[in-house]
């Protein structure tokens, strides 16, 4: 299962958060600054998986990818597969692009609740 | 009113970005006044905004009500701003949830699709028990809708549904059942995904549903939902061993035509985890040769991890790992691929490829994979080390010994042959300095997880199935020491309680383990970087214990005491300050009794000066402790040292003030005492004793655990015993008496708050009465109540065969007739007490043997 998504700046900025538990407006907050801490200082040749997280639990992986200034998370549990996942991101990037046609950060910016939606077609409450 | 929309918010605040935070302060405000307002759209757009200032971190709970309000709206788009806010937003003690449940309810039931979507999505992520039973069928007849992303959703909606409201399991089965064989295969997809979220959790509900998941592994083409298949396939095999064969075929052919990476990595997943690879049948690979399954998995599994990407490399040591926690044998050969991946400046790949290689520990590999991974502790950059002045040297040989064996590892292997002879710690600390000059980042070996994984996997590489993978314990102790000065991190106790262990339990390493210790604590820098909490303390704590417990096996030195006693005592904490002195008493022991070897008048002198400075540094430690005066004049407030400490401090002072009156004139032969004292210590030898020990000493034959010990504490028994009859003791038979008694008290008996009505101070008497209600006479009762060892000894000795077939009770009370009764005093009903009623006057001496 999905645990949630997150799409982040470099700075760290959030631009989509979406948690798919039950999980308060300051932990979400602290969750995601953890993982821009994890994913920021990562360079791109290192592989895409990170795990131990703490803040989310024990059974969660990092899976992210960096496109441009954008990062993509996704923290799954176990029951899910690194590498589909990935292709997963990959699947809902180029549905954004398709409905923005070359999306850049700023369209993310000012249609964040378009991106909500086209995230709900795809994921739905984590699966 | 002029509102802003969501854009305007947006663009207020990038251009506000020096103020921030007042900005939203505004906005927040505006947004308070808009949702009061009674306009839809005006409430939408500011839910809308909130939206976005959530994701900034902003509470938004308090326009919960508004955003229900909104969710209620007739227009679509506002009605979905609702549902975000909701979503992004609620938990599950929000209240409004419950005006909500109606709500959601009619958007189920909408004829437009998109509302019907949007409502199972707000309502799969808000879910809380009480909606979730309220809507339980109402999503559930959404199931048959026409369209099918609809049908998908509901599904999904129904698994979250079940998960607050697992009743609902029952009628979601089914229905998942049916969904498996929709005709459009995303509905199909998302049934899979649902069932194999519950199969996690529950797999043997979703066994019959097998068969139908294996034909749609052979026909799909879909690849997300074969990898969800796959997955499911591998929780199912552990229960269901058949499974395993037939899932043999399909998975082969997979793993042998699939092009996809992702799929293919899951087929061997799951053929490592679910043990498919047990299976001995063989299959033909792509080129139409016959091989065995496992052997195909390990290939396509090392295609995996010498791959560039880094990405199939992590996937491909995850599965090595499983696979080696299996199949040993098959991962054997690739130890030194695996070894180059430990090398990898990913941490995840390192630390993946740390576990994989500790499982292949075996005697010929051990001290390669060891000295790599402290070259790996050792090269880190920012972790400074101290300079210490030599290493272990007598490691160092041993190390150089090894290393001109396999001089091609790494440079600092290289370096350290070179520098022949030169202690190991020259090579490193050059090494640090020069790392430290290029100024690199940090590296991976820094993270303190890491290297703690890394510790303890040496560790426990070393000391697998009681070091069986060892064939030179000094240089397992060297290891550890020198783990000691480079950890870095807080492994003072593991490397302390691993450096006793092998100390205790391999004799013939004690020696060189000894000279280590001494070693370790004449190094005053270790020494000074120990603090009451830190590792090091622990560590020479240990050192110190070993040094005292086993002087005998090295020459006596009386500097040895001195170490023992060092500068930082203070800093200790009360149990290592104890061992310290305990440790400096055997030494000083044993010293003496060395030296009284060889008596001779210098050495008589050499005892009295080495006694005296003793006995003064072990009084500066008692008095500037206790805090009887202070040369400075003022009482300074030290803590006390805590009793253990004290006392043996006592008992050094003790000792050594017994040897100065022994050695108080010259004389020519060794006094007595000097010889004798050490065997105070060395009586017993001490061997390791397992935790489970204790539980096997055979309880001695009398001795009866069971029974309390003297008279039972009143109140519990007020209800049991009792009073004495008011008038007089032997004025009636007893049975009478207690019998009506005894019904009184039962009724009583449940009653916490009955007062017997001053029985307790009739009863402290009854306690006092009882020696002289021996003489009312005893009387038996059929159902009795327990005689009084008796019934201890007969709960104790059940597995007794009862030899004439006769009950328990029957027993009893034939055999209390003869001896005398102790305690006539009987207890009414409650068998599970013991009954120890008097202070008995025999209670053990009975012997067992009555029955």
């Amino acid at each position: 299962m999905i645990k949630s998504v997150l799409i982040f700046n470099q700075l760290g900025k959030p631009r989509l958060i979406k948690f798919y538990e039950q999980i308060g407006t300051t932990l979400q907050q602290e969750i995601l600054r953890e993982i821009h801490a994890l994913v920021a200082k990562r360079p791109d040749t290192q592989c895409n998986f990170l795990e131990g997280c703490r803040s989310m639990g024990t059974d969660s992986r990092i899976i992210y990818r960096h496109y441009a200034t954008l990062y993509f998370v996704f923290v799954v549990d176990s029951s899910e597969s690194e590498l589909g996942i990935l292709d997963l991101i990959q699947v809902f990037v180029e549905a954004l692009d398709r409905m923005f046609e070359n999306v850049c950060e700023l369209d993310l910016i000012f249609h964040f609740d378009e991106i909500h939606y086209i995230l709900m077609e795809v994921v739905e409450a984590g699966m | 009113m002029f509102e802003k929309s969501l854009t305007d918010l947006i663009q207020g605040l990038r251009a506000n970005k020096r103020n921030e935070a007042e900005y939203i302060q505004k906005s927040l405000e505006e947004i308070q006044s808009e949702v009061q307002q009674s306009d839809m759209h005006c409430k939408s757009t500011a839910i809308d905004k909130l939206n976005y200032l959530h994701m900034l971190g902003y509470d938004t709970n308090w326009a919960n009500f508004n955003a229900v309000e909104v969710m209620a709206s007739p227009r679509f788009g506002e009605k979905r701003k609702g549902y975000l806010a909701a979503a992004q937003s609620f938990h599950q003690e929000t209240d409004v949830l419950m005006l909500a449940t109606n709500l959601i309810r009619k958007d189920l039931a909408s004829s437009n699709a998109m509302e019907v979507s949007v409502a199972l999505d707000g309502l799969a992520q808000v879910a809380t028990p009480e909606l979730a039973t309220d809507l339980f069928d109402d999503v559930a007849a959404v199931l048959g809708h026409s369209r099918p992303f609809i049908r998908k959703k509901a599904l999904v909606c129904l698994y979250r549904l079940v998960l607050k409201h697992p009743e609902g399991l029952h009628a979601l089965a089914p229905q998942l059942r049916e969904r498996l064989d929709d005709p459009d295969p995303s509905v199909v997809s998302s049934a899979v995904s649902v069932i194999c979220e519950l199969a996690r959790t529950n797999p043997h509900n979703y066994l019959p549903l097998a068969p139908r998941l294996y034909q749609l592994m052979n026909s799909s083409t879909n690849n997300w939902m074969l990898i969800k298949i796959v997955k499911l396939f591998a929780s199912l095999t552990p229960i269901e061993p058949r499974l395993a064969k037939k899932l043999h075929g399909p998975l082969s052919q997979l793993i042998c035509s699939t092009s996809a990476m992702s799929l293919l990595y899951e087929c061997i997943h799951t053929a490592v985890v679910g043990d498919i690879i047990g299976v001995p049948l063989p299959v033909t690979d792509n080129v139409g040769r016959e091989v065995d399954f496992a052997e195909l998995c390990a290939r396509k599994l090392v295609f995996f991890y010498e791959s560039a990407d880094h990405n199939l490399r992590y996937v491909g040591l995850v599965t090595l790992g499983e696979l080696q926690a299996r199949r040993p044998e098959l991962v054997v050969n690739q130890y030194e691929t695996v070894l180059k991946c430990l090398d990898d400046p990913d941490l995840s790949i390192r630390m993946r490829a740390l576990s994989v290689i500790s499982g292949m520990a075996t005697r010929r590999t051990l001290d390669r994979t060891v000295k790599r991974l402290m070259s790996q502790l050792i090269l880190s950059n920012t972790i400074r080390l101290q300079p210490v002045a030599s290493l272990p040297s007598v490691g160092s040989i041993e190390y150089g010994g090894k290393y001109n064996g396999s001089a091609a590892d790494s440079d600092l292997m290289a370096m350290a042959t070179d520098a022949t002879g030169a202690s190991l710690v020259s090579a490193r600390g050059s090494i640090v300095q020069s790392r430290q000059l290029t100024g690199a980042g940090p590296g991976p070996a820094d993270s303190p997880e890491y290297r703690l994984l890394v510790v303890e996997a040496i560790v426990d590489m070393c000391t697998r199935q009681s070091y069986g993978n060892l064939s030179n314990f000094e240089w397992y102790v060297a290891v550890l020491v020198d783990l000691v000065y480079t950890a870095g991190v807080d492994v003072g106790q593991l490397l302390s309680e691993k450096i006793l262990d092998v100390t205790v339990r391999v004799r013939q390493v004690r020696e060189f383990s000894v000279r280590l210790m001494r070693q370790m604590l004449s190094d005053r820098q270790l020494v000074g970087r120990a603090t009451s909490g830190s590792s090091t303390a622990k560590v020479l704590c240990t050192a110190a214990y070993i040094l005292g417990e086993y002087c005998s096996l090295l020459s006596a030195n009386s500097e040895d005491i001195a170490l023992l006693l060092p500068e930082c005592f203070e800093k200790l904490d009360g149990e290592q300050q104890a061992t310290f002195v305990q440790a400096a008493i055997k030494v000083y022991t044993n010293w003496l009794r060395d030296v009284a070897g060889y008596w001779s008048t210098e050495v008589w002198e050499l005892v009295r000066a080495v006694t005296s400075s003793i006995i003064s540094q072990l009084s500066d430690l008692l008095s500037a402790r206790t805090g009887e005066g202070n040369a400075l004049g003022g009482i300074v407030a030290v803590a006390e040292l805590p009793l253990q400490v004290t006392s043996r401090l006592r008992h050094f002072v003790e000792i050594t003030k017994a040897v100065s009156v022994a050695t108080s004139n010259p004389s020519d032969s060794a006094p007595q005492l000097c010889l004798e004292l050490h065997e105070l210590f060395t009586a017993y030898e001490l061997n390791p004793v397992s935790a489970a020990a204790q539980g096997k000493v055979p309880i001695p034959d009398g001795l009866d655990l069971d029974s309390p010990i003297g008279g039972p504490i009143p109140d519990t028994e007020h209800i049991m015993f009792p009073p004495p009859p008011p008038v007089s003791p032997e004025s009636r038979p007893r049975g009478s008496q207690s019998g009506g008694g005894r019904k009184q008290r039962r009724s009583h008996k449940n009653e916490p708050f009955y007062l017997d009505g001053g029985n307790d101070a009739g009863h402290a008497r009854s306690l006092a009465d009882l020696p002289d209600v021996d003489d009312i006479p005893v009387v038996q009762l059929d159902l009795g109540g327990h005689g009084s060892e008796d019934a201890a000894k007969t709960r104790k000795k059940k597995k007794r065969s009862t030899k004439h077939g006769a009950t328990k009770r029957e027993r009893r009370n034939r055999v209390r007739t003869p001896s005398p009764p102790p305690a006539p005093v009987d207890i009414a009903g409650d068998e599970d007490m013991p009954d120890v009623s008097a202070p008995r006057p025999q209670p053990q001496s009975t012997p067992p043997a009555q029955h």
